[in-house]
C-alpha cells in the first residue's frame, strides 16, 4: 500500500509539472491558435539559463532572470513570427514552431554538450516524509507552486480583462476584434505566460529525482503534449487534468516496472503517449476539447 | 448561353425525382436555437427559395440538409431517405448538391480540377489506378472530362477551365462554386447566395441560368437569397425564416403580402423612438451562432 | 458546344500549363533539360567518385520517404510526425526476413528469405501499420493528428529498443545486402565492368536507388492529376466541401495515411541497405522532423519539391562533413565550435523558418518566380492557402 502512495504522491507531482507545460500549451492554442512544437526547447532553455546564472548571481535572481528570458524568448517568436502569419494554416505555424524548435534543440544541446548541469536547487536532493510516504522536497515545491500558479492563472483567466479577453477571442475572432480586442495582444501575453510556465516547469523537472540539465530533458518535457492533447488542446482545464493523469500513469507505470516487464524495460517512459493514443481513440477531440460542430 | 445537354429535358416526375420534406427541424447551439421546428416542403422541379433577415437561419438550414450539421430534432426526407444524421458524402450520394456561400473551392487546383471533383460520386478510379495510371482510369477521367466541359461552357466558364481558381474574380468563383454543384448531376441542387457580390447584369445571366437548369435538367433547386428581386423574379415558392423560426410560406406574392413578412425586414413602423431597437432584424440584432458545444474554462 | 476534339486536359498540379506558342518552346526546353538529366544520371557512376554515389542513393532513399510525406502533409493537408516510425517498420522487416541468425552483443533471429521479399514486405508491413493507425488518423482534425503522431514515434522507439531478437536492441543489427535473383547490389559479385570501371556495390545501389525513386516519384504525379489526388487537396483546402462533393473523408485519410507509410516502408529498406545497419536511435523523432523539413523547403505540396528537398537535406550535412576543413564556421570533430551535423541542423531550422515566413512555396515556389519572367499569367502557389469554412462564419 505505502508503495502504491509513494508512486501516487509522486505521479501527482510530476503531473503537476506536466500540467504547468501543458497549461501553456494550451492558452498559447487558445489565444494564437498556434501549437507550439518548440514548447521543449523553451523549457530546456530557462532551465540551462538558470544552471548557468546561477553560479554567477545565485539562485533566486537565476530563476527571476531564466524565466524572465524564457518569456522574451516566448515575444520574440510571437512578435517576429507569429504576428506575421496570423491566418495562415494552422499546419504552417506548426511547422514553425518545428523550425524554431530545431534551432533551439541544437544549438542548447551543442551548448551543454555530455555534461549534465546541476541548477543548484537550494533544497537539493532532500527527502520529505508525509505520514511514511516519501518526496523530494524539490517534487513538494514542485507540486504548491503549480498548485499556487494554476490557481493564480485561472482566477485571471475567469476575472482579468486579458483573461475575458482571451476567451472571447479564441471562441470568435473577429467579432472581438470588431469589439475592439487587441489580438496581438491577446497573443502575445498568451505566449509570455507559456513560456514563463515552460521556464518554471523546466526548473523543477531538472531536479531531484532528475540529475539535471541535459539534451534528454527536451524529451521528457515533450511528454506533456500528450497531456494537452488528451485533455483537449483548447481546454485550460483539460490541461491541468490531462497532466495529472499522464504523470500519475507514468509514474505508475515505471513503479511497477517489474510486473510490467513483458511490456518492455522502461514502459513508463511511453506511457504518456499509449494513454494518449487510448483516449483519442474514442474521444477524437479529447477528454474537454470543444467538439467539432460540424461533421464531415 | 447553351444549356447542357438536351434544351427541354424530362421534367422532375419523369426523371423520378423526389419532393424534399423538412419537418420541424430544430438545431441547437448551447441554449440558443438557431433552428426552431422549421417545416417546409420543396415540390419537385421547382426554384424553392429561402429568405429571412440575417441570423434568421438560413444557412443553417442548407448545413443540416448537406449533412453538415446534425439536427437536434426533427427530420428530412427525400423520397425514401431519411436525411438526418447521414454523413454529407452519402448525402451527396443522394443526389443533393451544394454551391457554398463563401467560396469553398480549392483555390491552389485549376477550375476544371475543382469542377472534377464533383464527379467524384460518379466516379471510381482509386489510387492503385490512378497511380498506375490504368487506361481505365484514365478513360473514365476523359469521358467525364467531357461532360465537365460542357457544364462550364453553360456557365460561361469554358475560357477559364485551365486557370487556378484563386485567381479569378469574385463573380467567377460564385460561378464555378454552381457549375461543380452541377457536375455532381444532382436531383436536387441548394444554391447559397449564388449572386452575392454581383453587378445587375451578372445576376440577371446567372438568374436566367437557374431557370434553365430547372427547365432542362427538371431538376429542384433551393435557393438562399438577399436579393428580393431576384428571387420573386425566379422562385415558385418562398420560405421565410426570422430568428429560426419560419413565419411565412407561400407564392412570392402571398410572402411579399404578409404582414409577418414586412414585420421582419422593416419593423412595424409605429414605434420609431428614439434609440429603441424595435424589431429592425436586418441590423445589430442578429443573433450570432457560437462555435463551441460547450463553456470552455 | 466547345470546338475542340479532345478533352480538357485537367492540368497537372506541379507543373504550370499555359497555350501560348512561347510555352510550348518552353516545354520543349524543359523536356530537353528533363533528358539530359537522366543521361548524366545514367554515365554518372563512370566518372564520379564513390562519395557522393553513396550520398546519391541516400538522397534516393529520402526521395522516396519524402515524396510520401509529402502526400500526407503537402497535399492532403495532414501534419504527421510518425514517418520515422514507418521507416522503422520498413527497415526491420527486411532485416528481420532477410538477414540471418546472429548477432554480436545481441542474438538475433532472422529468416534468411530473399532480399527482394524482405524489402516487398517491408513496404507492406509499413502499411499495414499505417492502416492499424488509421482509426486514429482519420479522425482527428489535422493538428491533433501532429501530436498523436509524436506518439507513435516514442512508442515505435521503446519497441525497437526492447524487442531485441528481432531488432537487436540498443545496438541494432546489420542490415543483409540487397540482391536480386543472383546479382549482389552490395557486393562486387558477380563482378561487373562497365568501358572499364569495376561497377560494385555504390554503382549498382546508385541505379537500385534511382529505378525505385523515378517509379515512386511517377506514381505520386499520377496520384496528384487524377481523382483521389483532387479529392485529398480539396481535403486540404476544404473537408466540408470535401465531403459535401461526396467524398468520404474519413477514408481518404486513412487511404492516404496508408499510402505514405508504405512510401516510408520503401524508404526504410534503402536506409537500411544505405547504413548497412539499423539501430532503434536512426528512427528517432529527429528523422520525422527531418522529413518535414524537405518537405517544407521543397515546397508543400509539390512532388517535384519534396524530392529536391531530399536531395538538400541529404546532400547537405554529408557534404558539410566531408568539406569540413574547408567551411569557416564548421569545426572538426573533438574541437569546440559548431559541428558538422549541428551546422546543418541549425541551418535547416533556419531554412524551414524562413520558408514559412517568405516563401511557403519552397525551392519550387523560388524557383517559379524565374519561370514567370516572361509569362503572362501571374502566379501561383503550390502551398496550402486558407479559405473561410464555409458552414460556420455566416450570419445568414
Amino acid at each position: 500500500m505505502n508503495t502504491f502512495l509513494t508512486l501516487l504522491l509522486n505521479g501527482l507531482s510530476l503531473g503537476a509539472i506536466y500540467a504547468l507545460i501543458a497549461l501553456g500549451f494550451s492558452v498559447i492554442f487558445k489565444a494564437s491558435e498556434v501549437v507550439s512544437f518548440m514548447h521543449g526547447s523553451l523549457l530546456l532553455f530557462g532551465a540551462f539559463t538558470i544552471a548557468k546564472l546561477n553560479a554567477s548571481i545565485g539562485f533566486i535572481p537565476a530563476v527571476i532572470v531564466g524565466v524572465l528570458a524564457t518569456a522574451g524568448v516566448g515575444l520574440l517568436v510571437e512578435r517576429l513570427c507569429i504576428d506575421r502569419l496570423r491566418g495562415a494554416p494552422v499546419i504552417s505555424l506548426a511547422i514553425l514552431t518545428i523550425g524554431i524548435d530545431i534551432m533551439m534543440l541544437t544549438e542548447l544541446t551543442r551548448r551543454i554538450g555530455s555534461d549534465i548541469l546541476n541548477v543548484g536547487h537550494p533544497w537539493g536532493g532532500d527527502f520529505v516524509s508525509i505520514g511514511g510516504i516519501g518526496i523530494t522536497t524539490n517534487r513538494l515545491y514542485a507540486m504548491i507552486t503549480a498548485a499556487v500558479l494554476i490557481a493564480l492563472f485561472f482566477t485571471a483567466f475567469k476575472f482579468s480583462s486579458w483573461g475575458v479577453a482571451m476567451r472571447a477571442s479564441a471562441e470568435d475572432g473577429e467579432t472581438a476584434a470588431l469589439m475592439g480586442i487587441k489580438r496581438g495582444r491577446v497573443s502575445a501575453l498568451a505566449w509570455v505566460i507559456g513560456a514563463g510556465l515552460a521556464a518554471i516547469a523546466g526548473l523543477f523537472l531538472v531536479g531531484s529525482p532528475t540529475p539535471g540539465v541535459a539534451p534528454v530533458v527536451h524529451s521528457v518535457a515533450l511528454r506533456a503534449f500528450p497531456a494537452a492533447i488528451l485533455g483537449g488542446l483548447d481546454s485550460t482545464g483539460g490541461a491541468l487534468v490531462g497532466g495529472m493523469i499522464i504523470g500519475i500513469a507514468e509514474a505508475m507505470a515505471a513503479g511497477y516496472q517489474d510486473q510490467l516487464l513483458f511490456l518492455g524495460r522502461g514502459f513508463g517512459d511511453v506511457v504518456p503517449y499509449v494513454v494518449m493514443i487510448l483516449v483519442l481513440l474514442v474521444r477524437p477531440s479529447g477528454l474537454f476539447g470543444t467538439k467539432e460542430l460540424t461533421r464531415v | 448561353m447553351t444549356a447542357p445537354a438536351t434544351d427541354r429535358g424530362p421534367n422532375a416526375a419523369e426523371r423520378g425525382i423526389p419532393a424534399l420534406e423538412v419537418r420541424g427541424v430544430t438545431v441547437r447551439f448551447g441554449a440558443l436555437a438557431a433552428l426552431a421546428d422549421v417545416s417546409f416542403t420543396v415540390a419537385p422541379g421547382t426554384v424553392h427559395a429561402i429568405i429571412g433577415p440575417n441570423g434568421a437561419g438560413k444557412s443553417t438550414m442548407f448545413n443540416v440538409l448537406s449533412g453538415v450539421y446534425k439536427a437536434s430534432e426533427g427530420t428530412v426526407r427525400f423520397g425514401e431517405h431519411e436525411l438526418t444524421g447521414m454523413r454529407p458524402h452519402k448525402i451527396a450520394n443522394l443526389g443533393i448538391a451544394r454551391a457554398f456561400q463563401n467560396i469553398a473551392l480549392s483555390g491552389t487546383q485549376s477550375v476544371a480540377e475543382n469542377l472534377m471533383l464533383g464527379r467524384h460520386h460518379l466516379t471510381k478510379a482509386g489510387f492503385l489506378a490512378a497511380g498506375l495510371r490504368l487506361p481505365k482510369a484514365t478513360r473514365e477521367g476523359l469521358r467525364h472530362g467531357e461532360r465537365v466541359r460542357e457544364i462550364a461552357e453553360f456557365l460561361e466558364l469554358g475560357e477559364k477551365l485551365e486557370l487556378p481558381v484563386g485567381i479569378l474574380s469574385y463573380g467567377d468563383q460564385k460561378r464555378v462554386e454552381v457549375a461543380r454543384a452541377l457536375c455532381t448531376e444532382p436531383d436536387l441542387l441548394l444554391l447559397d447566395e449564388p449572386v452575392a457580390g454581383m453587378n445587375a447584369e451578372e445576376t440577371r445571366r446567372m438568374a436566367e441560368a437557374v431557370l434553365e437548369i430547372r427547365d432542362a435538367l427538371g431538376i429542384s433547386i433551393v435557393l438562399v437569397e438577399h436579393d428580393m428581386g431576384m428571387v420573386m423574379g425566379i422562385a415558385d415558392r418562398v420560405t421565410v425564416l426570422d430568428f429560426g423560426r419560419l413565419i411565412a410560406d407561400g407564392t412570392p406574392a402571398e410572402v411579399q403580402r404578409d404582414p409577418e413578412v414586412i414585420r421582419a425586414y422593416l419593423g412595424s413602423g409605429d414605434e420609431q423612438l428614439p434609440g429603441a431597437s424595435a424589431n429592425t432584424a436586418s441590423d445589430a440584432s442578429s443573433t450570432r451562432i457560437p462555435t463551441t458545444t460547450e463553456d470552455q474554462a | 458546344m466547345s470546338d475542340t476534339t479532345t478533352a480538357p486536359s485537367l492540368g497537372d498540379t506541379d507543373a504550370p500549363v499555359s497555350t501560348s506558342s512561347r510555352a510550348k518552346g518552353l516545354l520543349t526546353v524543359r523536356n530537353g533539360l528533363l533528358l539530359l538529366a537522366v543521361v548524366l544520371l545514367l554515365i554518372a557512376p563512370i566518372f564520379v567518385e564513390e562519395f557522393w554515389l553513396r550520398t546519391g542513393f541516400a538522397a534516393c532513399g529520402a526521395i522516396i520517404g519524402a515524396i510520401g510525406l509529402n502526400l500526407l502533409v503537402g497535399t492532403t493537408g495532414q501534419l504527421s510526425l510518425a514517418h520515422a516510425f514507418f521507416l522503422a517498420v520498413g527497415a526491420i522487416t527486411y532485416v528481420y526476413l532477410s538477414g540471418e541468425e546472429g548477432g554480436t552483443a545481441e542474438t538475433v533471429n532472422g529468416l534468411g528469405l530473399p532480399p527482394l521479399v524482405g524489402m516487398v514486405a517491408g513496404v507492406l508491413l509499413a502499411g499495414l501499420a499505417g492502416l492499424l493507425f488509421s482509426p486514429v488518423a482519420a479522425r482527428l482534425r489535422g493538428i491533433y493528428l501532429g501530436v498523436a503522431s509524436l506518439g507513435l514515434v516514442f512508442i515505435g522507439q521503446h519497441v525497437l529498443n526492447t524487442w531485441t531478437s528481432v531488432t537487436g536492441g540498443f545496438n541494432g543489427r546489420t542490415a543483409p545486402r540487397f540482391e536480386l535473383f543472383g546479382f549482389s547490389f552490395g557486393s562486387d559479385n558477380p563482378s561487373l565492368f562497365v568501358l572499364g570501371v569495376p561497377f560494385n556495390a555504390p554503382e549498382r545501389l546508385w541505379y537500385l536507388g534511382i529505378v525505385l525513386a523515378v517509379l515512386s516519384y511517377v506514381f505520386a504525379k499520377n496520384l496528384l492529376r487524377s481523382r483521389p489526388g483532387r479529392a485529398l487537396q480539396t481535403l486540404r483546402d476544404s473537408e466540408v466541401a470535401a465531403a459535401v462533393m461526396g467524398v468520404d473523408v474519413q477514408r481518404y485519410k486513412a487511404r492516404v495515411f496508408l499510402v505514405s507509410s508504405m512510401y516510408a516502408g520503401l524508404a526504410g529498406v534503402l536506409y537500411a541497405l544505405s547504413i548497412g545497419s539499423v539501430a532503434p536511435e536512426s528512427f528517432a523523432l529527429d528523422l520525422s522532423v527531418l522529413y518535414l523539413a524537405m518537405i517544407v523547403l521543397g515546397g508543400l505540396g509539390s512532388v517535384g519539391g519534396a524530392a529536391l528537398g531530399a536531395i538538400f537535406v541529404t546532400a547537405l550535412p554529408l557534404v558539410f562533413q566531408q568539406y569540413a576543413g574547408a567551411l569557416p564556421l564548421v569545426s572538426q570533430p573533438g574541437q569546440g565550435g559548431v559541428s558538422a551535423g549541428q551546422a546543418a541542423r541549425l541551418l535547416f531550422g533556419l531554412a524551414i523558418v524562413l520558408v514559412i515566413l517568405f516563401e511557403p512555396a519552397g525551392l519550387v515556389g523560388f524557383a517559379n518566380r524565374f519561370k514567370r519572367k516572361g509569362r503572362k499569367r501571374p502566379a501561383r502557389t503550390t502551398g496550402p492557402t486558407p479559405s473561410p469554412t464555409p458552414a460556420q462564419g455566416s450570419t445568414t
